[in-house]
């Protein structure tokens, strides 16, 4: 019997009617069409369009908009940047978190456990505006707390100028990234371990297991897949983050810490050219739907051998 | 299944794109005039009736609430009347207005950053004449330069709230000590700038961030120094005639030799601050440094003082780079216009004026006149005491218009400023070693392949 099969003319039952069904998904439909499809699609239109933010009309160019964007080695600039900061500052979060995790898995006592899980999340809690500011006063090149320590203990002769140096402004914005998003990271690596049960490692004991043994047939097959799901939801955020840099470097100097949603809002913002960012920022969701697909892959790949 | 999502995603991709192409509310003609003017009187004898938003960027506490008080004020006398006050950063405003002609988020009325601004809102079309609050107030009364900076066609747009003008700051302390006259020459002004950076004590900031504007205001002083100006006669960029060329390389030279290399990502309040913090010995700025250096080091207070900006060489004739005047203006899609202008011309009331202008006095100066005859403006004891400094500034505010401004009002001018596009050259030369010419001419590319974007 086939039970999506109604009577004509009848609205059925919930099992029965095809309509009823609709009317149950329909507020999440609208949502996701309001919240994702609608400005999805703007952008999609709005990249084949000469449109600009001070004008209300407009004129399809074609693949002009692409053609600009994929001329401008300023945009290329930018995605080397963004391919830098994600992956170092995403590799930085995940080495720091996951060590955090398994020495915070190591104390015994429950009560420093807490404080010290508590303390841990303390930077991830900061609003990004907040953290921006204090870093940009501590690091400032003139009176920053942290250069003039550097120069007052004799680590350097001169003020280290961490955010207008092109060669120093990665690595810094990455380091304050990494301070920034490791506890998230730790909190929810030291969760997984915590559901690990104990027995395993007592029979890895029994049979002799060395402790880095014990780590890569039983910790790390067993966190392998939070780990994965954490590093794709970083990953997105990191690529796409745009407040930390605009508050404390605005891109600069000279672009040398200018990433894609950086690129983005220059282009379409400050140069008012909304269809030139509205074809950056699709091939900026290309390339990030591709990422994730291959992230995807391997997770999937991970559960099944689980 | 298939088809019923298909069918949804091309009725949706076409709805958007008929949204997109049509016209929007902003196209139409003025809703607000007549209808809305209509509608804003009550039946009481044509008192006004309607609520209208402003949008300022004065977030600073004395000014917020002296605006905040004229309306306060303005509501009780007229108790139809509401007037909505949102205030943001002036880096927000131009953002926030171009951002709202596609949403249609736009205020009643609102000031402008300065008049370049309201070119491009023009150049938007979404502005409403304001003739009848010139004629009210008086025409006579605005300055000419002004007027003329906002006015299209003939129909005036916008009207001086306040003005103020570019001169150079000097800290008198550091030139007694070092033997140094007040410079009057753009090479007096490197030496002794390079001359007081020491001790801790930088000569003179240059600061190049891309979110404001600076770089080009330092160029355009150059320039305008030398006769020269940043856009050519058919208003397209020049930044690599030779006059434009000797001034990058001349702010070149005076960032690496007198600057703090943390400058290269200041912006306006971060390069102020230096100077009101006793850091730098040199700056250009209008009267408003008065108030920073009172906020910061009060001690500062009578080792400050102003000159007009360097010439070329002795003997030049006086120049204004750059005067400012901040305008009121009414948006096009207010529904309450004749609210709007009876409250800029509240305003304007002589003791409203002089109550504004003495949250920062000197800083901010009158753009009507007759207001520093009037004993509460002139007996302000800031006023009194930096009375020299404020004939200085005056004469430039009288001497000055706009950067841009010398070929008349333009988008052009406007957009000069607000790209940060001679401070990303800038940036580029300091840090990557770019050829000032080869930079030079890629910013002037850039800034006309915008121009043309824009000034459709």
């Amino acid at each position: 019997m086939n039970l999506n099969k109604r009577p004509k003319g009848s609205f059925g039952g919930i099992n029965g009617s095809n309509i009823t069904r609709w009317f149950f998904v329909l507020p999440a439909m609208a949502i996701v069409i309001c919240l994702l499809v609608y400005p999805l699609m703007s952008t999609l239109v709005y990249s084949f369009t000469n449109k600009t933010m001070t004008k209300t009309t407009f004129k399809i160019i074609g693949l002009t908009n692409y053609m600009n964007v994929l001329k401008d080695p300023a945009f290329f600039s930018a995605f080397l940047h963004s391919l830098i900061w994600t992956v170092g500052s995403v590799l930085g979060q995940v080495i720091v978190g996951f060590v955090g995790a398994l020495s915070l898995n190591r104390i015994k006592n429950k009560t420093v456990q807490n404080a010290f899980r508590i303390c841990a999340i303390i930077p991830w809690a900061f609003p990004a505006i907040a953290t921006a500011m204090v870093w940009k006063w501590m690091l400032n090149g003139i009176y920053g707390f942290v250069p003039t320590s550097l120069m007052n203990l004799g680590f350097t002769n001169e003020m280290l100028q961490f955010l207008s140096n092109s060669q120093l402004v990665m690595p810094t914005l990455m380091f304050i990234n990494v301070w920034f998003g490791a506890p998230m990271i730790l909190v929810n690596v030291f969760a997984a371990l915590q559901t690990i049960p104990q027995d395993q490692y007592e029979a890895a004991q029994i049979d002799g297991a060395s402790s880095r043994q014990s780590f890569l047939y039983i910790t790390a097959p067993h966190i392998r897949t939070v780990v994965g799901l954490l590093v794709v939801l970083r990953t997105v955020w990191v690529f796409n983050n745009f407040d930390m840099i605009y508050m404390i470097t605005a891109g600069g100097p000279a672009g040398a810490s200018s990433t894609m949603p950086l690129y983005i809002y220059d282009t379409g913002w400050t140069g008012m050219m909304v269809g030139k960012a509205s074809a950056a920022s699709m091939l900026l969701l290309m390339f990030l739907i591709l990422l994730c697909v291959l992230y995807f892959l391997v997770i999937g790949r991970w559960e099944k051998e689980d | 299944m298939k088809r019923f999502f298909s069918m949804s995603l091309a009725a949706l991709l076409l709805s958007t794109c008929l949204t997109g192409c049509g016209g929007s509310e902003a196209d139409s003609p003025a809703g607000g005039s007549e209808a809305s003017q209509q509608s804003g009187q009550s039946d009481n004898g044509g008192a006004l009736k309607g609520e209208i938003t402003f949008w300022h960027c004065f977030t600073q506490g004395v000014r917020m609430e002296a605006v905040q008080a004229a309306a306060d004020s303005f509501m009780k006398d007229n108790p139809d009347v509401t007037i909505n006050i949102e205030t943001m950063s002036w880096g927000d405003f131009n953002t926030k207005w171009k951002a709202g002609i596609t949403t249609g988020d736009l205020p009643d009325m609102s000031i402008a950053q300065n008049t370049g601004e309201v070119a491009e809102m023009l150049n938007a079309d979404m502005l409403a004449p304001i003739e009848n609050v010139v004629s009210a107030v008086g025409a006579e009364r605005f300055s000419e330069n002004a007027l003329a900076d906002m006015t299209k066609d003939g129909t005036k747009y916008g009207v001086p709230y306040y003005s103020h003008a570019q001169v150079m700051w000097y800290r008198q302390d550091l030139l007694e000590k070092a033997g140094l006259a007040v410079p009057k020459t753009w090479d007096e002004f490197r030496d002794a700038a390079a001359a007081l950076t020491k001790d801790g004590v930088y000569g003179a900031g240059v600061s190049m961030s891309p979110n404001d504007l600076l770089c080009t205001r330092y160029l355009n002083y150059y320039v305008r120094s030398g006769g020269g100006s940043l856009l050519n006669d058919d208003l397209t960029a020049n930044l690599t005639s030779d006059l434009a060329l000797d001034g990058i390389r001349f702010w070149v030279d005076v960032y690496k030799n007198c600057s703090p290399a943390e400058t290269i990502n200041y912006t306006v309040n971060d390069h102020a601050t230096m100077f009101y913090q006793g850091i730098t010995a040199f700056d250009f700025n209008s009267g408003f440094m008065i108030s920073g250096v009172a906020g910061n080091r009060e001690d500062l207070l009578d080792s400050i003082s102003c000159a007009p900006l360097p010439v070329m060489k002795e003997g030049d004739p006086y120049y204004s780079a750059e005067a400012t005047h901040i305008p009121l203006v009414i948006w096009k899609n207010s529904e309450h216009p004749e609210i709007c202008e009876a409250f800029i011309e509240y305003l304007f009331k002589d003791d409203n004026y002089v109550e504004f202008l003495s949250a920062v006095p000197v800083g901010m100066l009158p753009s009507l006149t007759g207001i520093s005859e009037l004993e509460a403006y002139k007996n302000n004891e800031t006023v009194v005491r930096f009375a020299d400094e404020a004939s200085v500034i005056t004469d430039a505010v009288d001497n000055g218009r706009a950067i841009g401004f010398e070929h008349g009002p333009s988008v052009q001018a406007g957009l000069l400023t607000s790209q940060g596009i001679i401070e990303n050259m800038f940036q580029d030369i300091v840090t990557n070693g770019t050829d000032i010419a080869e930079a030079a001419k890629t910013a002037e590319t850039r800034l006309n392949e915008i121009f043309s974007t824009q000034a459709e």
